[in-house]
């Protein structure tokens, strides 16, 4: 059965790790893989976005099916699918564990923490992505580990390229393109707080030497939702007569379910990894379907759910008064991705998954730090500078998991503004400098520019008169996809930037008045 | 005269239609081509004129020598389709790259730095498929392959150029003839910006100047004017295609300064409105002229 199970944690992880990687434009329209199905398993992320925003994803019946089979079988999902809880796994087995289980009461902290998540997806606060297993580990691996990766591998390869000692790039050169076609990605990636998400991933893992499957265990609020719905389960564990009560069963024990106290086994904690039918001596451990109950009763003390719960309701407003959920304050440089909804629902939805931010072509999207308020930490924002919106790109509103960005057509897709460009006349060449320059004009995407020029005669410092064309932005054409801030050759702080007034899916945040 | 004349335009149209080459061979030894400095073809099939304008510049053969690394560089710097005339047209790309294998090259690259998302570009202006297919090595380009270059140019001193450019025995230079807002159009002497490294936004402030000093050290086997599809407004990437104007014409020939002096005609300018041209004319890399030229006209 270890095997078996280890072949299928294998394969699955293998699978998560590919369509992570195919999370990039290979240049059409589509990506050709379902890359956020494992999200779309993720009942929890289904739970949480059906309370705060009453919205199922298109894909919702997945996580349905997910729930179904946890219904059935215990949490196999933890044991045998789950691609967090594999590198829980495997980062366990690095140390050597001899005595038994330490047994610790802590199992229950997980359900306080998805206690205090659901208490505060009731009142519309989505904060799930958070401390979700799926979102946490595509937005580590998205923001910092696979740009750590990819930094390290291209690093290495540079160096022998750029000395090339003896040929040896006649060697290094066709691993590397070889690498750039399947492991890599297309351009290194870069991202704020990367470092920070990857000390907070790291931890996670590391934790993992403290105990076995610590974040499982004790932390993980899918792995407490899948346990309640376990309690239900038909697949149970039952021990015969012949138990000796040696231990042996606790030492292997994945999920800290007490397997060695016959009648207090915890269903719920169980992860199904059958460890201690394997490790049984006496081979008195199985696994049976029965609805008789063999199992502890769980008590999560009533004094602590209603604190947790309370914890989380007090968090709604906690982290809401603060100027930015007044539609006037909303932060100038906080652009949407295309196709996001208003920012009250965006907030609703996100999961903070990262996908998008995988996905996007230029590396412009980014995850916030508080532009979006604390409640927002993690959602995407585009940063022109570091990457434009491509004009003709739709892929952040395919992964998104949730629809906090819709998916758009790509006739839909051009005509969503996400901003509007305003130029600093004080920066600018032609303005400021009587220098001609006509970047920001060239690369504007729109069929009509939205960049026109005043053509106008200026003089230089020896009065030498100079033919410039000044540009000015259509602010009816604009749709802030950042190109020209991106592209302007001022380039410390462009002469041209885009910030979110004029965004089309916001009511209040408006410039124009013929919208009136 | 009339009667010669009908004859060679007969067999370069023949030749169009994939006569084995031993026959055109034959022409072009038996002297049958005078000296041509522009081909300039017309006709529905993008490919067929693309063969026919080569032809009548003497056949590919003249250009091309066996085991030649050839380096070709379309405009492929959008991310638009063909039909929005903002990148070469592919049939011509994969026309060029067939013609370069058939008398023998070794190896046929094709690549741009782009300006929109590298992917998509390739993808989408239908080149990267078309190219490959024709058996072309189409490649991203490499950052690590820009070496610094004494151009010493007038504007430009030293830039970082796109090594492959240097290394190829031959090139072949694939512009699109379309609109911009500062060179007002764009074609040949222009597509050099795609082999340039580093922040090539700069030279906007000199830009005559600096294309002519590129295409004073780039100096092309052959130049070929795509103008199947031209861009006539919102260049250089437009995407209205009330902005396209279908040329069905493709124009080839050696000096750069010709072709888009020829190629400012198409837009109903004369060659000395365009300010790279006239510097280039004075600076005697071509004949801005194009009086003085012997054009010959095709129809496919
Ligand atoms: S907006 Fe981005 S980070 Fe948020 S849920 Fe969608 S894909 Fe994930
Ligand atoms: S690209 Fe920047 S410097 Fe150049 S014209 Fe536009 S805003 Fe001004």
């Amino acid at each position: 059965m270890k095997n078996l199970r280890k072949i299928s944690q294998g394969i699955f992880l293998l699978i998560f790790l590919f369509l992570f990687i195919q999370t990039e434009s290979k240049g059409r329209d589509d990506l050709g893989y379902p890359v956020k199905i494992f999200l779309d398993f993720d009942p929890l992320i289904l739970t949480t976005t059906v309370l705060s925003a009453h919205h199922a994803a298109k894909t919702f019946y997945l996580s349905i099916i997910a729930a179904g089979i946890t219904l059935i079988f215990g949490r196999v999902f933890c044991g045998w699918i789950c691609p967090l809880g594999t590198l829980n796994n495997i980062v366990s087995s690095f140390k050597k564990w001899r005595t038994s289980a330490v047994n610790r009461e802590w199992y229950r902290v997980k359900y306080y923490i998805l206690i205090f998540l659901l208490a505060s997806s009731i009142f519309s606060l989505q904060l799930v992505g958070i401390a979700d297993p799926i979102s946490l580990l595509i937005r580590s691996l998205s923001v910092s580990i696979y740009p750590m990766f990819n930094y390290s591998v291209r690093a290495v390869f540079d160096s022998i390229y750029s000395s090339d000692i003896r040929g040896i790039v006649n060697v290094s050169e066709p691993i590397y393109s070889a690498l750039k076609k399947t492991l890599l990605s297309f351009q290194q990636p870069f991202y704020i707080q990367s470092a920070f998400i990857g000390i907070l991933f790291f931890l996670i893992l590391g934790l993992n030497l403290v105990e076995k499957r610590f974040w499982c265990k004790y932390l993980c609020p899918l792995g407490a939702l899948l346990g309640l719905f376990s309690r239900f389960s038909i697949l149970k564990r039952s021990v015969s007569e012949e138990c000796a009560s040696c231990g042996a069963c606790a030492n292997v024990c994945q999920g800290g379910a007490n397997p060695d106290k016959k009648e207090e086994w915890r269903d719920t904690e169980c992860l199904y990894c059958w460890n201690c039918d394997d490790a049984c001596p006496q081979n008195a451990v199985s696994f049976g379907f029965s609805r008789e109950k063999v199992a502890a009763s769980m008590d999560l003390g009533r004094r602590r759910v209603i604190t947790s719960m309370a914890a989380g309701v007090v968090a709604v407003p906690l982290l809401r008064v603060n100027p930015l959920s007044k539609s006037e304050f909303i932060h100038a440089r906080l652009i949407r991705p295309p196709g996001s909804l208003e920012e009250k629902e965006f907030l609703k939805r996100c999961v903070k998954c990262g996908e998008c931010m995988k996905v996007c072509i230029t590396n412009g999207l980014q995850p916030t730090v508080i532009e979006a308020g604390f409640e927002g930490i993690w959602s995407p924002i585009l940063i022109p500078k570091i990457g434009y919106c491509e004009y003709r790109c739709t892929l952040c509103g395919q992964v998104c998991p949730t629809g906090a960005i819709k998916k758009l057509t790509l006739e839909e897709k051009v005509k969503v503004k996400i901003g509007l460009a305003m130029i600093d006349k004080g920066r600018c060449l032609p303005y400021a400098h009587s220098r001609p320059c006509i970047v920001c004009e060239e690369v504007c995407p729109t069929p009509k520019k939205a960049i026109w020029f005043e053509k106008a005669v200026v003089k230089d410092r020896r009065g030498k008169e100079v033919f410039v064309q000044q540009p000015r932005v259509d602010l009816d054409l604009c749709i802030g996809c950042g190109i020209c801030e991106a592209k302007c050759p001022v380039v410390d702080s462009p002469a041209i930037y885009v910030t979110s007034i004029g965004e089309s899916r916001s009511k209040d945040n408006r410039l124009l008045m013929d919208r009136y | 005269m009339h009667r010669r004349e009908f004859i060679k335009s007969a067999a370069i149209a023949a030749a169009g239609f994939a006569i084995p080459h031993s026959i055109d061979t034959l022409f072009s030894t038996a002297g049958a081509f005078e000296k041509v400095d522009l081909a300039v073809a017309h006709g529905a099939s993008p490919s067929k004129i693309t063969r026919a304008a080569i032809d009548a510049m003497g056949g590919m053969k003249k250009f091309i020598s066996r085991g030649d690394i050839v380096v070709i560089k379309p405009n492929m710097a959008w991310d638009r389709t063909p039909e929005q005339a903002a990148n070469t047209n592919p049939e011509v790309v994969a026309e060029v790259v067939k013609m370069c294998y058939e008398v023998g090259a070794k190896k046929v690259k094709v690549f741009d730095r782009t300006v929109n998302d590298p992917r998509r570009c390739y993808v989408q202006s239908g080149i990267a498929d078309a190219a490959k297919a024709a058996g072309a090595e189409v490649s991203y380009v490499d950052e690590r392959k820009f070496r610094d270059m004494d151009i010493k140019g007038e504007a430009i001193k030293s830039w970082p150029l796109y090594t492959d450019i240097f290394e190829a025995d031959k090139v072949i230079n694939i512009p699109v003839a379309k609109h911009h807002g500062l060179a007002k159009l764009t074609m040949s002497m222009k597509n050099w910006m795609g082999v340039m490294g580093g922040s090539r936004r700069q030279i906007h402030q000199r830009l005559d100047e600096s294309l002519v000093d590129l295409s004073m050290f780039i100096k092309p086997t052959l130049t070929i004017l795509d103008a199947v599809r031209i861009l006539i407004a919102n260049g250089p990437q437009g995407g209205n295609l009330a902005d396209v104007k279908k040329l069905d014409t493709v124009i080839v020939g050696i000096d750069q300064v010709a072709i888009d002096s020829f190629g400012a005609t198409l837009f109903g300018m004369k060659g000395s409105e365009l300010g790279y041209v006239k510097i280039a004319d004075k600076r005697g890399i071509g004949t801005m002229d194009i009086s003085k030229l012997k054009i010959r006209k095709i129809s496919v």
